[in-house]
């Protein structure tokens, strides 16, 4: 009597019992060349017939073990900023860059540099200010002395010096003071994980990680990011002031003698498998069509777009906003302790990971709507299928 | 905040057999879920086809709707199979019913990701799927999944319930009207029986020309459709006042003159001294053609054996009849032929003036005939305005209730035109005073209805029409268009009203 297609999607047109690998085919941050035999590799459940790949039970409990010592650590030195920690964390976990957005003082250099102490990483700090070059992120190449063996003398080289780019933790602070010259210098590596100079492209280390921020409030002298930049950060994650009671905590844990430091909790071949292990989570058909139902209505031309992104809205989020949406919300997921994705962490992890894609148009700069109205217009009008 | 683990449980052995278990598990929930949706698509059915049977007798309180109960009722029967049907028919898939559960239970959309994942066996599938057993294990679908009707439904129920029952139990007013519309139409349907009746009738008589016959049959068969097609007793008065008027069209406006010049012919040949003249009166007073023949044909040869001053008197005879038929000029100048002949004496001529004698008695017999089948129609259409007349207006009376005092409708002495009774014109009178229907809206005055002769008698005192003893037809107009002088006189009516009615009992007495 059952009638009811259970076949062919709608929207994708896969047909979910044909589609056994979860996998996000639209992921592209190129971490293949991360070792799955790290430590975290037991593969429990690899008795499902021997054919089994992927991480195991064990790979899950590791990944909960870690990222709640790890969100440990960070609550417990940055203070009342619970919310930025957990966004923090999903974009880690998904392998992507962060956009940290608040004034000055709410803990967000500091954020970064305990998440760079619990991991164990090599931590860089960029001032980004007018005069920055981009050779003073990336490195240049010098001329310097060595040694020849043949004539028991020396000779002049070049030599390339790594810049500041070169570091697992980057974090870019004040981002859009620098010009745009100097923005665009992270560019490449932000997106293939690797630096050109002259006529050698290098790698930068893995697990890499750009953690930008920016000050809302004192705009005059500065270059705002470009879209193209913007979209590169996987989340923008807004910094915002604490409550009275985080206030109080605050005085207590950072005014007395002691200075509190994160413990190590993961290196950072633990932190690559932890990332392979979020990627593995599996993602129900209906959960994706949601996810591209999401993206779709931030675009003005878009038939099922709500009136008020179509009124407001002058281009909407890139299909990086869809791998955004995908990824956070398998780590979501797992933090959640689920082993799926569920339209719940979909909308969840819809604002940090659209509101740096959706541009404004004037009429939504002077009426000041925000992306975030925005965003919860496109949650309650987009139906879950 | 917090981070949850997810829980350890040992993974089944071959994937398939997890996916049958997840199977097996959904297969409750699933058979739950049906139920419930055809308790609910059943009760939606149910409200909606009360709506619509409620929308349906409200719309026949608005207007005449013959049937619309059954209407109702079949409408609120099909609401209720089709729902139940499209719920039988659309069973929750397995797909449908995981997701349904997902939201009952707020599992977070593990069982449709694990339904859509039962045939992995990624280690992570293989997780997620025993996760989502584990979580709906916790529940059984009996707890989770009511069968009982939400209360907005059974408020709604109620509601729609009630208004049903009223609708269904308050009397609807346009029943009444629906009982004179089928009223109206059985008298119709009877007045056009016997119109068809009295119209074969004519077909079969000889008497009358073909050309007449159908002249006849056509303007009964049209009033027939008319008639069918009519909607009120106006259209049918209107449509069988027509009738009545075209058949008068085919009467001979001299045809009374005529009878009577003849009838006064017939009286002097049949006074005559002369045997055979004097059967040729009698027959040609009573119609009788061949006694007709026979006298004249015995008188002729009667004729050759008299003599000239014997002829003579008999020429005297005969011409004191022509004299006398002076308003027929066919049967006068056929007896004038007839005596110049006989005071001849001429066998030749008295043979063609027999013959000519012979045609116009005849000619006047297929007249008289024609005549009387068209007042045998005229008084067929006029019995049957009367009688829708009537059903009419006792069926006003019924639909105005008990308000309408005596008189005003009825009063037979205020609008009751004289004439109306007579049975050919009985249109066409002064609108009654009581009704306010108009000036000029024809009011109809029941007549003899029923079997027998119709015999009119003419109260001089209030017009009102009563069987009873014969009254010669041009008293009764004289009277009428007194009784009419003196009402236009003394009355409020529009001086090209005057002329009118006027010229109506001129017309009348015309055709005395």
């Amino acid at each position: 009597m059952a009638k009811k297609s259970e076949g062919t999607s709608p929207l994708t047109g896969v047909n979910p019992t044909t589609e056994a690998q979860p996998e996000d085919p639209g992921v592209q941050i190129e971490n293949e060349a991360a070792t799955p035999s790290g430590p975290l590799s037991i593969k429990d459940g690899e008795g499902e017939g021997g054919e089994a790949e992927g991480p195991g039970e064990a790979d899950i409990q590791a990944f909960i073990d870690i990222a709640q010592r790890l969100e440990h650590e960070l609550c417990s030195i940055v203070v009342g900023q619970e919310q930025v920690i957990r966004e923090l964390l999903l974009a880690l976990l998904a392998g992507g860059h962060v956009l940290l957005e608040g004034v000055p003082g709410l803990g967000k250099t500091l954020l970064v540099r305990t998440l760079s102490d619990a991991l164990a990483l090599k931590f860089t700090r960029i001032q980004f200010t007018p005069d920055l070059m981009p050779a003073d992120i990336v490195g240049t190449t010098i001329v310097t002395e060595q040694s020849d063996s043949n004539s028991a003398g020396s000779r002049r080289v070049f030599t390339f010096q790594p810049g500041p780019i070169f570091a697992n933790i980057v974090l870019a602070d004040e981002v859009n003071r620098a010009t745009p010259k100097t923005q665009s210098a992270l560019l490449e590596g932000m997106q293939e994980h690797t630096v050109s100079v002259g006529d050698a492209t290098r790698p930068l280390p893995s697990p890499f990680f750009v953690m930008a921020t920016q000050n809302p409030l004192e705009m005059e002298g500065t270059y705002p990011l470009p879209e193209a930049q913007l979209d590169r950060f996987l989340l923008k994650v807004l910094v915002r002031f604490p409550l009275a009671r985080d206030l109080m905590r605050i005085i207590d844990t950072t005014v007395g003698t002691q200075t509190l430091r994160a413990g190590k909790v993961a290196s950072g071949e633990q932190l690559m498998q932890l990332m392979e292990t979020a990627r593995a989570v599996p993602v129900a058909t209906h959960v994706k069509e949601h996810a591209v139902r999401l993206l779709l209505a931030t675009h003005p031309d878009q038939e099922d777009a709500p009136e008020q992104v179509r009124k407001f809205v002058r281009y909407g989020a890139s299909p990086r906003g869809l791998q955004a949406l995908i990824m956070t919300g398998k780590v979501r997921a797992l933090l959640e302790g689920r082993y799926n994705v569920s339209t719940e962490d979909l909308q969840a992890v819809a604002f940090p990971a659209l509101r740096h894609r959706i541009i404004l148009n004037f009429d939504g700069l002077a009426d000041g709507i925000t992306p975030e109205d925005l965003i919860g217009t496109i949650i309650e009008e987009t139906e879950i299928s | 905040m917090a981070t949850i683990a997810p829980s350890r449980h040992t993974a089944p052995s071959q994937s398939a057999a997890a996916g049958k278990g997840l199977t097996e598990a959904l297969r409750s929930w699933r058979r739950r879920l049906w139920i419930q949706q055809m308790l609910h698509w059943t009760e939606n059915g149910v409200i909606a086809g009360l709506t619509l049977a409620c929308l349906l007798l409200l719309i026949s309180r608005l207007t005449p709707w013959d049937g619309a109960i059954y209407w109702a009722v079949g409408v609120a029967t099909v609401s209720l199979l089709s729902a139940l049907g499209a719920a039988l028919w659309y069973r929750p898939s397995f797909a449908r019913s995981a997701h349904l559960v997902d939201t009952q239970l707020a599992l977070h959309d593990r069982l449709s990701t694990a339904w859509e994942l039962r045939t992995d066996s990624a280690p992570i599938s293989v997780l997620q799927r025993h996760d989502a057993l584990r979580q709906l294990g916790k529940h059984t679908p009996g707890a989770v999944i009511s069968l009982w009707p939400k209360r907005i439904r059974l408020i709604t129920f109620g509601a729609v319930a009630i208004v049903l029952a009223l609708l269904l139990l308050l009397p609807n007013p346009m029943n009444t009207l629906l009982k004179q519309q089928a009223a109206f139409q059985n008298q119709l349907a009877s007045q056009i029986a016997a119109i068809n009746q009295i119209r074969k009738e004519i077909d079969n008589q000889e008497a009358i020309s073909a050309q007449e016959r159908t002249q006849i049959d056509k303007i009964l068969r049209e009033a027939m459709n008319q008639l069918q097609q009519a909607k009120n007793g106006a259209q049918a008065q209107q449509v069988l006042a027509q009738a009545q008027a075209n058949l008068n069209q085919l009467r001979d406006p001299q045809a009374t003159s005529k009878a009577l010049a003849s009838a006064a012919a017939s009286s002097s040949l049949a006074k005559s001294s002369n045997a055979n003249l004097s059967a040729a009166g009698k027959a040609l007073a009573t119609g009788d053609s061949k006694g007709l023949d026979t006298a004249l044909q015995n008188l002729a040869s009667q004729i050759s054996s008299m003599t000239p001053a014997q002829r003579a008197q008999l020429a005297q005879q005969i011409e004191q009849s022509a004299n006398q038929a002076l308003n027929n000029p066919a049967l006068s100048s056929a007896l004038h032929q007839l005596a110049k002949s006989v005071a001849d004496g001429s066998p030749g001529e008295i043979s063609d003036a027999i013959n000519a004698v012979e045609t116009a008695a005849a000619h006047d017999s297929a007249t008289q005939a024609t005549n009387s089948s068209i007042d045998q129609a005229s008084q067929t259409l006029e019995n049957a305005a009367n009688t829708l007349a009537s059903s009419t207006d006792n069926t006003n009376s019924q639909a105005s209730g008990q308000s309408q005092t005596p008189g005003q409708g009825q009063n037979p002495g205020q609008g009751q035109a004289p004439g109306q009774g007579q049975g050919i014109n009985g249109s066409g009178g002064q609108n009654n005073a009581g009704n306010k229907q108009g000036k000029n809206e024809q009011v109809y005055v029941p007549g003899q209805v029923g079997s027998g002769t119709s015999t009119i008698t003419a109260n001089g005192d209030n017009g009102t029409v009563q069987s009873g003893s014969p009254v010669p037809y041009s008293q009764v107009i004289a009277q009428y268009q007194q009784m009419a002088h003196d009402a236009i006189d003394n009355s409020s009516i529009p001086p090209d009203l005057k002329d009118l009615i006027q010229g109506y009992y001129n017309s009348l007495e015309g055709q005395q």
